[in-house]
């Protein structure tokens, strides 16, 4: 833990709590020192965002009390409308007040961190455009909480928001605004990560099958090769973004749930160090896992900004728990994942790749092994061929072949017959769901 | 000394963390060593006046009444002049040592130790090992310095790691290999910081070898090594420097006189050396001899009184036995002599290969392809495996002397290490089994026949066999009426015979490391050696071999588990051989002849095989070390109904037998309690890609849902089928035989058979095949008793009186004997009982007991029932004293029985109708719905700390059994049901809850304080909860990268305070209803009745059940009538009232009153008169 990422915190935390005993001299004369604070920080952001700076000055006007908001509201859409005028089908919305924001969030009862910020909103929504007015990609937009996000993504005239939301407090306030817009954003009452559970009988919100949710909002299945059809933005809680990732990673593969409507594109705030061992290089010994050969064979990775953890508010109470690891773990890093369009081929189907998963999982549990060893231990004839083919020496460790070289010793070992009669084929049949 | 008082200063600061620990990480012998050392060496080379001026400045910094920011800086400063202070001292004494390289050999005259006296002159003779008397003087230097003590504060002093080197030495030794265990010995010892890993033991076993050598060169420079390492030689010790002498034809009797000196000095004793000194083959003979050649009068005397147990409970017991009538067994002496050679033969060769019950099947020409072929393939492997462990034993032996599993492969032949991993293959089950397991169960097999073969080694087995035929006099049936216990009999007689081994092993139990270690290089040989052909099932001319077992890993969530599966075609071979033939270990079943009497905490039961008094988890060493501490008489009662509950003769029930096999074989019968087949399983769903590509994702889900379903059901249909094909095929095996199950107990006193599979707790089946082997007529009363039985049995009838019941079995008398007559094709009226084989059993006892000519003379081995109603609350209820309580669970005398059950529900329904007129929503819902059942469970399991959290698990599931409860209201219903349920009882148990409160209180407090929760039951057992933090201890191996063990038990761990308060009201019951148990076993003995027990459910035959009945309620009252609680909250009070306490804390010294003001209040009690119970019909019934 270094001093400084403490000291940064400290200085926050005051901040946060009003007792401001340092005389906070930024760029802005600032009477409260919250976003000014973030604002500073914002020199993290790995991208020069515009969007930011005008938005945010507004919320600052804008700050009075709430019950003169509406008529404000219409004032500030005029500060804006230069900007955005022509894409406003609707009175430009107010994202609310810091303070009130950050409250209601506070309530919600489950671990969750929210984006109140206006200028974190709008640099998200920067990076999720640029082209949000024109995409015909549908927005889902998880757990928006007090709605900032997508306040400021339907300013920025993103066409179709749907804002899934498993909370039932947030409700009403997103189904009211869900109202006050032209068919813009929907609502529905959904966790993402509790779309198709295997184990539940009764199916009760936020519990639900991709397929009602799909077909209740009209989206028809696609094709894998065409344009990503939807985007999915949400922020993973650090306690269970691994599983959530493994999670999506089984549906991908299995283009099952939300990956039946084809190339959905993943936006996800997760830990930097999560980011870090997502993106773990060949060789690395503690890090290059299955998990991570997986990842890069479906996905383009790519990371759009890095943002300090106390931008964000959390739900609860008690500081939320950040992982400390190895590696430095002060932001939360907002990552884009491209299912590829040449993922599938003629050897790699939905139907196999539970058997890719598991001979990625066995061979990456001791990446000191010898791949040639492991493919002797499944007692396959071809192999040295396959590695000879590969141009793998016969001392490579299994730690040390690239995600596309596992890709192509798949398609290789798929093709010899003796693959498909080894224990390991049928071991797969046996246990290859997730959740079993 | 100056040091001993700087130690101590440093205590009294608390910031002087660095100076506590490097003196109190030194085991107490280690401690006066160094100081010992200090004194010696490093004290005359430091300047005394610097240390002087040191104490000087210690004791005015010393603070008296100064307040308390004075006193912290002062702290702080004479930190850094200490630190100052040691830093100096290290630099002195290390480049002392470095200079000078002291050569002293002699130990400095002023000591006082063991070997000063004989064994001085150890540089004479033959030096046994060249080098050491330059190495030790090296390390007698080092030693003093502070620095080695200092350098590694944090190595742990580690008892299992003792432990484990006290394996390996003795596993050396055993297969020979002397110089692999002395080169051992010799360089951790060299190594000032692996000293710690040897331990007084590890010295004795060395001497020992010397010993049966007669070279007493290498045991007296063991002796100088054990003092360097700051030991003190134990009456082992001693008794192989006798034994040495012993051996050495004319030695100096000089010699012998200063050893017996020295052990006088030591505070031992000759007798104690002789009477309790565990001794193998002739070392008790030599080491006498070589006493007698001084005191050639010398006899070691033997105690003529025992010391009996104190507690007053079993005072009658043991003093007034004129009117005790100890049981007989009805055979005679030849025939038990000759039981007890054929159970001897059983336990020798550690294995048994028994038919299984499905051999009656008819064969096919495939399964008989198969078992050829099968057998062809053992043989093979057999030979493989042979040949490669001789191979590999070569190549390992030339290996360093690192700790590997080298001697550990020698123990046993090479073929019997191929026969356990080839028996392990054909146990393990089709879907494989997780590697820790399997290596642990192959390390135990190895470690069982290692110990039987010591045993036999040792000379054992003719001391055995010689005690145990004057034993079994005892109670053969054509001797008079014995007058004493069996225990006290084999003491007796193992005095008499007292010349030869000792009968008790001290031998070192493997420890789990050790077991799993061993397990696993065994595994990984079978995986690299056990090949089959990969064609072999198509029979094609494919010559690949492929390996038998494979290595993976499973993965559950983020955790990764190491797993071992059989290769498909071996599945396959084994599943299509459909094998009759199944091979247990030898102590899987029932003894064939009495067991051997408990004696002590480490010698009872099984003949040879090891069996642990109280079973408990491997490497568990908190019980034992409470039970060594124990006076032995205090367990004489514990030991005395452990061997009376053994020594019950059983006998299978062979009609019943017949007509259970018959529909296990014709696909069993799930309402029955007989497992059905695999083939009888639901199949596994199948589909195609393709297909699912159409479904919906719910359909999908549901298929997949579907699909794990089956899965697990298979699963549980296998692993169930298999459960009772060995109980019924070990039952087949002993059909014609008298058997014994030898008994031990967990830690709370609750009795077990040893035997696994098949004994009298097992299921209903199991239950229904046994009846003792004795006989009793009817008498007047028997047959009533039966078909009270019979009701009891079915279920029905529970609140009538017992008269009602007879008449109701006596009304259905038709339908009891056609139930015998025609069990599978009349009306079959037993299957509908609660225990339908039990019943069935039943039914036929009855039918030929009325058939008889004269019923009162029907000789019936029947064993009949007695249940006590609800037992934890009956003493929840007599330790309170509550009167309601104890009216509801029949502690009182009544017309009918009570049925606390109803009476809960009666209350809940009562709340529930007060609840629906205010106009609750739920209790409206809930209207009619209340019942016994539903409230049943959790009624049972709430004196054994169920939660509300469990409890309204349980009621959720009994709800769901109703058809017509809706089913959104389940959630809502059960919360408010255990609700209901914990008031009522609380009402009607009002002093119980308090107790329970108390008792959980009082076990967090304990166990925050850091002390797990410790207690004596009221029959002297001492009981431990040993449950603490987790600790998690990582094996290395090839096989995987490592393998974590986790062990919870580890006494240096922190207590789990939650599993300590939660356990504690539960354990403390049962260690009372097991103290009851125990007490009504042995009053039985002496009123010769016939007596076992399933906890709370009593055994006995038909015409005794009323004696049982009377014992069995007196001793519930002269259990009650004693001041448990009080006693209770005294030893708590005594044990946990020195805890260190940071007075600095407030916090903490408020929980610490809190504590022992909690402990020394004990809840008030009620007003129920507890002699009530011995007027009380349905106490136990």
């Amino acid at each position: 833990m270094s001093s400084q990422s403490v000291r940064l915190f400290v200085v926050a935390v005051r901040h946060m709590c009003g007792h401001s005993l340092v005389r906070h001299t930024g760029r802005q004369p600032s009477s409260s020192c919250g976003p000014g604070v973030l604002l500073q920080r914002r020199a993290y952001s790995l991208d020069r965002g515009t969007a930011g700076q005008p938005q945010l000055q507004q919320a600052r006007k804008d700050r009075t009390p709430p019950s003169s908001s509406l008529n404000h509201r219409n004032l500030s859409a005029v500060a804006v409308s230069v900007q955005c005028e022509p894409l406003c089908k609707y009175d430009f919305l107010d994202v609310g007040e810091v303070d009130e924001n950050t409250q209601r969030a506070q309530s919600c009862r489950t671990t969750r961190r929210f984006i109140v910020d206006p200028a974190l909103a709008s640099l998200v929504t920067h990076h999720l455009g640029p082209d949000l007015e024109d995409s015909k990609a549908v927005l889902f937009e998880c757990n928006p909480g007090p709605g900032v996000l997508t306040r400021t993504l339907l300013n920025a005239g993103a066409q179709r928001v749907v804002a899934l939301e498993s909370e039932k407090v947030f409700l009403p306030d997103l189904q009211a605004l869900e109202n006050r817009v032209d068919g813009q954003l929907e609502v529905v009452h959904c966790d993402l990560f509790k779309l198709d559970p295997l184990k539940k009988v009764v199916m009760k919100p936020p519990a639900m099958y991709s397929d009602k949710l799909f077909t209740d909002l009209g989206i028809s299945e696609a094709n894998w090769t065409d344009d990503v059809p939807a985007k999915v933005f949400s922020i993973l809680t650090p306690s269970k973004e691994r599983k959530q990732l493994w999670q999506l990673l089984y549906s991908l593969y299995e283009q099952n749930s939300i990956f039946r409507y084809g190339r959905v594109e993943l936006n996800f705030f997760i830990s930097e160090c999560e980011y870090q061992k997502l993106t773990a290089k060949t060789g690395d010994a503690l890090n290059y896992r299955a998990y991570v050969i997986l990842w890069k064979l479906a996905c383009h990775i790519e990371l759009l900004h890095k943002e300090p953890w106390e931008s964000f508010v959390s739900s609860s109470k008690i500081k939320l728990f950040i992982p400390k690891g190895r590696f430095s773990n002060d932001n939360m890093c907002l990552v884009r994942m491209t299912p590829r369009k040449d993922l599938f081929s003629s050897s790699l189907t939905t139907s196999n790749a539970p058997i890719l998963f598991m001979m990625l999982k066995q061979l990456m549990v001791r990446k000191r092994n010898r791949l040639a060893d492991m493919l002797n231990v499944w007692n396959l004839d071809s192999g040295p061929t396959i590695m000879k083919a590969l141009g793998l020496s016969k001392k490579t460790k299994t730690g040390d072949v690239s995600p596309e070289t596992y890709k192509l010793l798949f398609e290789l070992l798929n093709t010899c017959p003796d693959f498909t009669q080894s224990w390991l084929y049928q071991e797969t049949l046996e246990s290859s769901w997730r959740g079993s | 000394m100056s040091l001993l008082r700087l130690s101590a200063f440093s205590k009294c600061l608390n910031g002087l963390t660095l100076l506590e620990r490097s003196v109190n990480r030194l085991p107490k012998a280690d401690h006066c060593h160094y100081c010992f050392t200090v004194r010696n060496n490093s004290g005359r080379r430091i300047a005394e006046p610097s240390w002087k001026s040191q104490k000087r400045h210690f004791s005015a910094a010393f603070p008296k009444k100064e307040d308390g920011e004075k006193r912290c800086l002062e702290q702080s400063q004479l930190l850094d002049v200490l630190e100052a202070r040691i830093r100096q001292l290290q630099s002195d004494v290390v480049s002392d040592v470095q200079h000078s390289k002291v050569q002293f050999v002699k130990a400095p005259k002023s000591e006082t130790g063991a070997f000063s006296g004989w064994s001085s002159n150890i540089n004479s003779g033959k030096s046994w090992m060249p080098k050491l008397g330059k190495r030790v003087s090296k390390e007698v230097g080092q030693t003093a310095s502070p620095e080695t003590v200092k350098e590694y504060p944090e190595a742990p002093f580690n008892e299992d790691e003792q432990q484990r080197v006290q394996c390996y030495l003795e596993a050396c030794v055993f297969s020979g290999d002397i110089d692999r265990a002395s080169n051992l010995l010799l360089t951790n010892h060299q190594n000032i910081r692996q000293r710690k890993v040897l331990n007084i033991e590890a010295y004795n076993l060395m001497m020992s070898v010397w010993a049966k050598k007669g070279s007493m060169d290498p045991i007296r420079q063991l002796f100088v090594l054990v003092e360097e390492a700051g030991l003190k030689p134990n009456l082992s010790s001693y008794s192989a420097a006798l034994e040495c002498l012993g051996r050495t034809p004319n030695c100096d009797p000089s010699l012998i006189n200063r050893i017996l000196q020295q052990i006088e000095a030591d505070g031992l004793s000759l007798d104690e050396l002789f009477c309790h000194g565990v001794f193998r083959q002739d070392e008790r003979d030599m080491a006498l001899k070589a006493v007698l050649t001084i005191q050639p009068d010398f006899q070691p005397s033997i105690k003529s009184v025992m010391p009996t147990c104190s507690s007053p409970l079993v005072k009658d017991f043991y003093s007034e036995r004129t009117d005790s009538r100890y049981p007989k067994l009805a055979f005679s002496l030849e025939e038990l002599q000759k039981k007890f050679r054929n159970q001897l033969n059983v336990e020798q060769t550690c294995a048994i290969t028994i038919n299984s019950v499905e051999a009656l099947k008819p064969l096919t020409e495939h399964v008989v392809k198969m078992r050829n072929l099968l057998t062809k393939q053992r043989r093979v492997w057999h030979k493989t495996l042979v040949g490669a462990l001789r191979e590999k034993k070569a190549t390992m032996a030339s290996t360093s002397n690192r700790l590997c599993q080298y001697p550990y492969l020698g123990l046993l032949d090479d073929k019997d290490y191929a026969d356990i991993m080839i028996q392990s293959l054909s146990e393990m089950p089709p879907s494989g089994e997780s590697l820790q397991v399997l290596a642990k169960n192959l390390g135990i097999r190895v470690y069982n026949k290692f110990c039987i073969l010591r045993k036999r080694q040792n000379h054992m087995v003719d001391k055995l066999n010689r005690i145990y035929n004057e034993y079994v006099e005892l109670v053969a049936e054509d001797n008079e009426t014995p007058s004493v216990l069996p225990r006290e009999r084999w003491q007796m007689l193992e005095a008499e015979h007292s010349s030869g081994p000792s009968l008790l092993g001290e031998e070192c139990h493997w420890t789990h490391a050790v077991l799993i270690e061993l397990g696993i290089f065994l595994v990984e040989f079978m995986i690299d050696h056990m090949k089959v052909n990969r064609g072999i099932l198509s029979f094609s001319h494919d010559r690949k071999t492929v390996p038998v077992l494979y290595h993976m890993y499973t993965f559950r969530g983020n955790k990764q588990m190491g797993f071992i599966k059989q290769h498909p075609i071996v599945t396959q071979i084994h599943q299509d051989a459909m094998e009759t033939t199944l091979t247990f270990d030898s102590y899987v079943m029932p003894m064939l002849c009495p067991p051997v009497p408990w004696t002590s905490t480490r010698f009872g039961a099984y003949l040879l095989t090891p069996t642990k008094l109280m079973r408990v988890g491997i490497g568990n060493k908190q019980h034992d070390i409470l039970l060594e501490k124990c006076p032995v008489e205090e367990l004489h009662p514990v030991l005395d109904s452990l061997t009376q509950l053994g020594n019950t003769a059983w006998r299978i029930n062979q009609p019943l037998l017949d007509v259970i096999i018959s529909v296990f074989n014709d696909k069993g019968c799930e309402k029955l309690g007989v497992p059905p087949p695999l083939s009888e399983a639901p199949a596994i769903p199948s589909y195609s890609h393709q297909e699912m590509a159409t479904y919906t994702s719910g359909e999908k889900a549901h298929l997949k849902l579907e699909v794990i379903n089956a899965k697990k059901k298979c699963a549980e249909m296998h692993s169930l089928r298999m459960d009772a094909l060995y109980k019924l095929s070990i039952a087949n095996h002993v059909r014609d035989e008298v058997f014994w199950f030898p008994h031990n107990m967990d830690f709370r006193g609750r009795t077990y058979p040893c035997p696994p599979y098949f004994n009298h707790l097992g299921s209903d089946v199991t239950r229904a095949i046994l009846v003792f082997a004795e006989g009793k007529p009817l008498g007047p009363g028997g047959l009533d008793w039966l078909k009270i039985h019979l009701v009891n049995l079915t279920g029905l009838k529970k609140r009538s009186s017992l008269a009602g019941r007879l008449e109701h079995a006596n009304a259905i008398m038709d339908l009891i004997m056609d139930s015998a007559d025609r069990p599978l094709t009349g009306k079959r009226w037993w299957q509908d009982a609660d225990e339908p084989w039990q019943a069935l059993a039943c039914c036929m006892e009855i039918t030929n007991a009325v058939r008889s000519p004269d019923v009162t003379q029907f000789v019936s081995c029947f064993p009949v029932h007695q249940d006590g109603s609800c037992n934890g609350l009956q003493h929840y209820a007599a330790l309170g004293r509550d009167v309601i309580g104890a009216i509801s669970v029949n502690l009182m005398s009544c017309e009918v029985p009570q049925d606390v059950y109803s009476v809960v529900a009666q209350k809940v329904e009562d709340f529930r109708v007060r609840d629906a007129e205010k106009g609750l929503k739920i209790a409206k819902d809930l209207a009619g719905f209340i019942n016994r059942k539903v409230v049943k469970q959790t009624v049972m399991t709430v004196v054994y700390g169920v939660t509300r959290y469990g409890g309204r698990l349980q009621i959720e599931k009994r709800l769901k059994e109703i058809d017509d409860f809706p089913e959104d209201c389940v959630w809502d219903a059960s919360r408010y049901l255990v609700h209901q349920v914990f008031n009522s009882l609380k009402e009607m148990f009002t002093g119980t809850r308090e107790i329970q409160d108390w008792l959980t209180e009082s076990a967090r407090l304990i166990a925050k304080f850091g002390n797990p929760v410790e207690w004596v039951t009221p029959l002297g057992l001492p009981v431990i909860q040993s449950y603490h933090r987790p600790r998690v201890q990582q094996l290395k191996n090839n096989l995987q990268s490592h393998l974590s063990l986790q062990i919870c038990h580890d006494s240096k761990q922190k207590p789990d305070v939650i599993k300590q308060k939660n356990a504690f009201p539960p354990n403390f019951i049962h260690s009372l209803d097991s103290t009851h148990m125990m007490l009504t076993a042995l009053y039985c003995y002496s009123a010769g009745l016939t007596f076992v027990s399933v906890h709370d459910c009593f055994w006995t035959h038909a015409l005794t059940v009323d004696t049982m009945n009377k014992v069995c309620r007196e001793q519930f009252v002269a259990l009650h009538s004693q001041p448990i609680l009080q006693e209770l909250a005294k030893f708590l009070l005594q044990k946990n009232s020195s805890v260190p306490i940071n007075d600095v804390n407030r916090k903490e010294v408020q929980e610490y009153e809190r504590m022992l003001m909690l402990l020394s209040k004990v809840p008030q009690t009620g007003n129920f008169d507890l002699n009530q119970v011995k007027e009380s019909m349905y106490f136990f019934s």
